[in-house]
């Protein structure tokens, strides 16, 4: 067994006008949840195309289980479930008939899980495909994708046209599918869905690879921040003048500011601020959100 | 090499063109066989238009359908992410064009011979009056024949297209000038048959040329070795179709 499931070796694909995606090189091991995250246009769909073997690198390769993704690409997808990003259907007619279509391509006999898999997302799929609204599409697409329970998941921004509920569903349908063993690529800009799932994320941005971060060492090992309002200007005053904490953000007409906190440095701070007299104090949670921001902040810079 | 799955997919999905082609081809034929009045007709106008630009417009819309605009929409992502080979997907499509031609004019000639053998026309009637005798059901499977070769060639071309384009407006764009270019010309030619000086040249512009149905009615055997071109025709861009989906880039 290849225990890197999914591997890209310097992966280029050039559409001139400095689109495209350069130099990708990343792997992905088998049972993980890998996040993509990127603007728009930032090449992810373009990264899961190549792995779905549609479009041939221009230099470098990519591998799925060993095999090459574009000439064994028949042969991956008996592994793959994938949502694509932009959905249309066959002309087909109904959800159903599609559906049945797909079990078909897919040598599935069995519908009880997909039966499971249209209540969970409660989809009606007698509605005509055309008639679909966003939602039911995505969610059909959806279906299409984790019926036939494959080994890789590779969902290009699943939860497109999702209602908060049904985004939730989706995610712990994604959890679900990790515990049985299964390899889980998402593409996102929603940064929550990646937040609750994702063991690794991949930052890319304008076509290159920025950093790869493993979410363990985002939640532990890296400051935190804490918000403090105070009752009087003049303890508001008095904390930024002499405090020995670094302030992130203050914000005079509120009388809060936002500390960051080393995570050993936590006992000091809250010594510090037991000697003032707040209204409240809250923990802001570090989320990929921020972490994005600042990547993208310090690459602006070294660009510049 | 054929998959079951699309097969069926194509065949939901382009039913209603097929029916609707298939119908008034029949029913025109069935007119213009049965009619005193449409008789003398029959070959210039059904036999002589209405066999290519029918089957033509089905090929036309159909091809597309079955590929490019596949593409161009993004719902072929649902065919190649289940263990569909891309040569499998051509083969089962074109398999389906061709088989569909096959069905329609079986579909009509089965008709007209219905016709024909219950009320049967005499040459004469038909506007040859140089020939004896009745049209006889070998001519009519014979003039059909030779005009299924014929759009099995402008289905070709038009697959090729589609395989060629991922965008139906290019896939549309240069299938329908090739047919209606091959329609037109066809149509202009003959004109130049029936003694308008010169617009008989414009048969050299025209797949249909080769779709000889005087050489049926006349007994001599012509039309056969003209199926040769459009079956060569078929061929190469058939394959040519195939091979450029098989290795182009898809936005999918």
């Amino acid at each position: 067994m290849h225990d890197e499931i999914i591997r890209i070796n310097d992966l280029t694909k050039d559409y001139g006008n400095g689109k495209g995606i350069f130099n990708f090189d990343f792997t992905v091991k088998r049972g993980e949840v890998f996040g993509i995250v990127g603007t728009n246009g930032s090449g992810k769909t373009t990264t899961l195309r190549h792995l779905m073997g549609f479009l041939t690198p221009d230099s470098g390769s990519c591998e799925i289980m060993g095999m090459d993704c574009r000439r064994d690409s028949s042969k991956i997808m008996k592994h793959v479930g994938y949502v694509p990003g932009e959905i249309d259907f066959p002309d087909v007619g109904t959800g159903t008939s599609f559906l049945k279509i797909q079990a078909g391509f897919l040598g599935i006999k069995d519908r009880e899980y997909i039966n499971t898999l249209v209540n969970m997302f409660k989809l009606d799929t007698d509605a005509s495909l055309k008639r679909m609204s966003k939602g039911m599409k995505q969610k059909t697409a959806l279906v299409t994708a984790f019926m036939s329970r494959p080994d890789i998941l590779m969902l290009d921004e699943p939860s497109t046209g999702l209602d908060p509920l049904m985004r939730d569903a989706l995610i712990e349908l994604i959890l679900k599918e990790k515990q049985r063993g299964a390899t889980v690529l998402i593409s996102s800009h929603i940064f929550k869905e990646l937040d609750d799932t994702a063991d690794r994320v991949l930052f890319i941005n304008d076509g290159k690879q920025i950093d790869i971060t493993d979410r363990s060492s985002v939640t532990d090992e890296i400051s935190q921040k804490y918000r403090l309002g105070f009752k009087t200007e003049a303890e508001y005053d008095s904390f930024i003048s002499s405090t020995c904490f670094e302030i992130d953000h203050k914000n005079k007409q509120y009388l809060h500011i936002d500390l960051e906190i080393s995570p050993d440095s936590i006992n000091d701070m809250f010594e510090e601020i037991s000697q003032y007299d707040l209204r409240y104090m809250k923990y802001k949670p570090f989320t990929l959100e921020d972490h994005y921001t600042e990547i993208i902040d310090k690459g602006g810079k070294i660009s510049a | 090499m054929l998959s079951i799955p699309l097969l069926k997919q194509s065949m939901k999905s382009n039913a209603v063109m097929w029916g609707s082609m298939t119908g008034v081809m029949t029913l025109l034929c069935v007119q213009f066989s049965m009619l005193d009045m449409t008789r003398s007709l029959l070959f210039t106008i059904f036999y002589g238009m209405m066999t290519t630009i029918l089957p033509g417009i089905y090929v036309l819309v159909t091809s597309n359908k079955l590929l490019a605009s596949q593409v161009d929409r993004g719902s072929m992502a649902y065919v190649l992410s289940t263990p569909v080979k891309r040569s499998s997907v051509t083969f089962t499509q074109s398999f389906f064009l061709v088989n569909s031609l096959v069905l329609m004019f079986a579909i009509q000639t089965g008709a007209h011979l219905l016709v024909n053998h219950s009320k049967p026309v005499s040459m004469a009637t038909l506007g040859y009056t140089m020939l004896s005798g009745d049209l006889t059901s070998k001519m009519i499977l014979q003039v059909n024949l030779s005009a299924l070769m014929v759009c099995i060639a402008l289905a070709g071309v038009c697959f090729m297209f589609s395989g060629v384009f991922s965008s139906s407006k290019y896939t549309i764009g240069l299938s329908g000038a090739f047919v209606g270019v091959s329609i037109l010309a066809n149509m202009l030619a003959m004109f130049g048959n029936l003694g308008v000086n010169g617009l008989d040249k414009f048969k050299y512009l025209t797949v249909c040329s080769f779709y000889d149905y005087r050489s049926v009615l006349f007994a001599n055997n012509d039309w056969i070795e003209k199926m040769i071109y459009p079956a060569v025709i078929a061929v190469v861009a058939f394959g040519l179709g195939q091979i450029v989906f098989k290795k182009k880039d898809l936005p999918l």
